[in-house]
């Protein structure tokens, strides 16, 4: 590569640094600068340093402890239970059947669905007065209150589960499309049956794939937030407060910023760690195997 | 590792006739289990496109099936409220910060798939930047557009959502421009080009299914986006995804007006989806994984 070419990739980068530095490395600082004062709204005129207080606060605020406990089990919850479905329904496309095209374009709607709309949609088909799905399972003598205390963070997940399977569906179908044909081929041959092949052979094969999707949605969903916001409010009590809706809820609705911005980073710090995995996983991915 | 003798096995211990009907059996589950599923997808549309259409009064009573269809919802909203004004900001918001997005990205993403520049440690930037919380951001950014006075108008919503669209942009067009064959700009280069200009009239043309994929993507991704929307935003400067949840609060429900926002905010992006779908593994994967 010459001289040339060099000085001209880094002229065609510094843009998007530019942009980067200003719209993430600056507000980043920022947020780590808040996160050491006692920064309120409602007092700007007497930001204090208070060091590392804030983060050690955290360790003993049970609310903060209640949100991240019910961010963990959101997140395992939703994901696994998007994994299961998504793996079928991928599987299930990847075989031929009619109208195959139709099947696809349809289970992939929901993913480009704006959150706050699907929150509202299940608020208002789940509602106990209101809703269609109470109303016909009443027909059947079953009472299910959707978003009371013991089923409202499971609801969430499955209203997660409907936006979100299409995810995993289409990276694995993109997966199962790329797989060589001659190891199942030979498989076949060898008279394995077809739950031994998805056993041995689909799913190691799959792995790096499942990896990554895994991953990504594991990202997004840690920053839930629309669903809580349309339905529960962090109700009832504290059983649907996550991490990202305690944020909102501490920095936006009580101005407590400095201790919001604690938060904040910590949850970075988490994802951060995610992020390396997911490179590392697409990286090796991309090397030929 | 696997017995050869099994299929003989099988055909032995179950007659043809058996294994037939096996077949069938789970052909019939294979397309029951997709029909389940899509009619699991369309009902809430379905049942929200009915509510669109219900009288107030007719909404209490969620079992009904049978009512007279109204297009007063439709009217109110799109004649006698803000709310196209509210679409319209989504529109803009969308616009302005994808096109900055792809002005800034695709000279990035052309760097880096033809010289490496910033090798690894760019990439992992890239996919960093795009995937940090927007918690980590939003405190400093209510803060940064109330000191410039950019608090609660769409500006202050563009700039916030140019923190992922732009990386996600870049991350994207990495795998389309490493599609595009390098002989391409080394003729125009042998034909008189400088490099700069082979890129921007050999391979940018060349690139537009990409570009038009990726600028498409962010902008559903802008135009679903509410966390920054909410904060940075409000009275007419709200967009779509805002303007949405205001139709349902401790102060009341419209469900009708509601029904009507969400198909009036999800249908064009659900058209515009249909363009992306194809490249979307690749984009989302940077190139790593083959759809």
């Amino acid at each position: 590569m010459s001289r040339q070419d060099r000085a001209l990739g880094r002229r065609m980068v510094i843009p998007l640094l530019g942009v980067l530095l200003l719209v993430q490395g600056y507000p980043l600082a920022f947020a780590a600068w808040i996160s050491f004062h006692d920064y309120r709204l409602t007092a700007l005129h007497e930001i204090q340093w208070v060091g590392l207080a804030q983060y050690r606060g955290l360790l003993d605020n049970p609310s903060y402890w209640t949100a991240v406990r019910n961010t963990l089990i959101f997140v395992s919850g939703a994901v696994g239970l998007e994994l299961a479905l998504g793996f079928l329904l991928a599987y299930a496309l990847y075989r031929p059947v009619a109208i195959q095209n139709a099947f696809r374009a349809i289970l992939l709607t929901p993913m480009f669905v704006t959150p706050i709309a699907v929150g509202l949609m299940f608020r208002f088909l789940l509602n106990s007065q209101l809703g269609i799905v109470p109303t016909a399972l009443r027909a059947l003598h079953v009472e299910i209150d959707w978003f009371g205390p013991d089923l409202a963070l499971f609801s969430l997940i499955l209203i997660d589960a409907w936006q979100w399977t299409p995810m995993m569906i289409l990276f694995l179908l993109a997966g199962l499309e790329a797989l060589p044909t001659e190891p199942f081929e030979a498989a076949r041959v060898d008279g394995a049956s077809e739950l031994q092949i998805l056993r041995h052979l689909t799913i190691p094969m799959l792995r790096p794939v499942i990896l990554a999707a895994v991953l990504i949605r594991m990202l997004d969903a840690f920053r839930v937030f629309e669903y809580i916001y349309a339905i529960t409010r962090g109700g009832p009590g504290e059983r649907t407060e996550t991490i990202l809706f305690h944020i909102y809820r501490v920095g936006f609705l009580y101005f407590r910023l400095g201790e919001a911005a604690a938060m904040a980073i910590v949850l970075g710090a988490i994802i951060f760690i995610l992020i390396v995995l997911l490179f590392y996983i697409l990286r090796r991915q991309e090397a030929p195997a | 590792m696997i017995g050869v003798s099994r299929p003989l096995a099988r055909m032995l211990m179950i007659p043809r006739k058996g294994l037939a009907a096996q077949r069938v059996l789970s052909r019939g589950l294979h397309f029951g289990l997709l029909l389940v599923a899509a009619a699991g997808v369309l009902f809430p549309f379905l049942w929200i496109f009915l509510a669109s259409l219900k009288p107030p009064a007719e909404l209490a009573r969620p079992a009904l099936l049978g009512f007279w269809p109204t297009g007063a919802n439709w009217a109110e909203v799109w004649l006698s409220s803000p709310f196209p004004r509210y679409f319209l900001n989504s529109v803009v918001v969308g616009t302005v910060t994808v096109i900055f997005a792809l002005w800034v990205g695709a000279p990035a993403a052309y760097a880096f798939s033809r010289f490496r520049t910033g090798g690894t440690a760019l990439r992992f930037l890239i996919l960093a930047a795009q995937m940090m919380p927007p918690a980590l951001f939003i405190i400093p950014f209510f803060l940064m557009a109330y000191y410039t006075g950019l608090l609660d108008t769409i500006w202050a919503v563009a700039v916030a959502h140019l923190t992922f669209i732009a990386p996600l942009v870049t991350w994207f067009l990495i795998s389309f421009f490493e599609d595009i064959p390098r002989d391409l700009e080394e003729q125009a280069m042998v034909d008189g080009c400088t490099r700069w200009q082979a890129f921007r009239h050999i391979v940018l043309p060349a690139a537009r299914p990409g570009l038009s994929a990726a600028g498409l993507f962010a902008f559903v991704m802008s135009w679903n986006e509410m966390f920054y929307a909410l904060m940075l935003a409000g009275g007419h400067s709200k967009t779509l995804p805002v303007a949405i949840a205001g139709y349902w609060t401790f102060r009341g429900v419209e469900l009708g007006k509601m029904s009507v926002a969400i198909i009036a905010a999800v249908v064009p992006m659900l058209i515009l989806s249909f363009f992306v779908q194809r490249f979307l593994v690749r984009g989302l994967g940077g190139g790593a994984i083959k759809g």
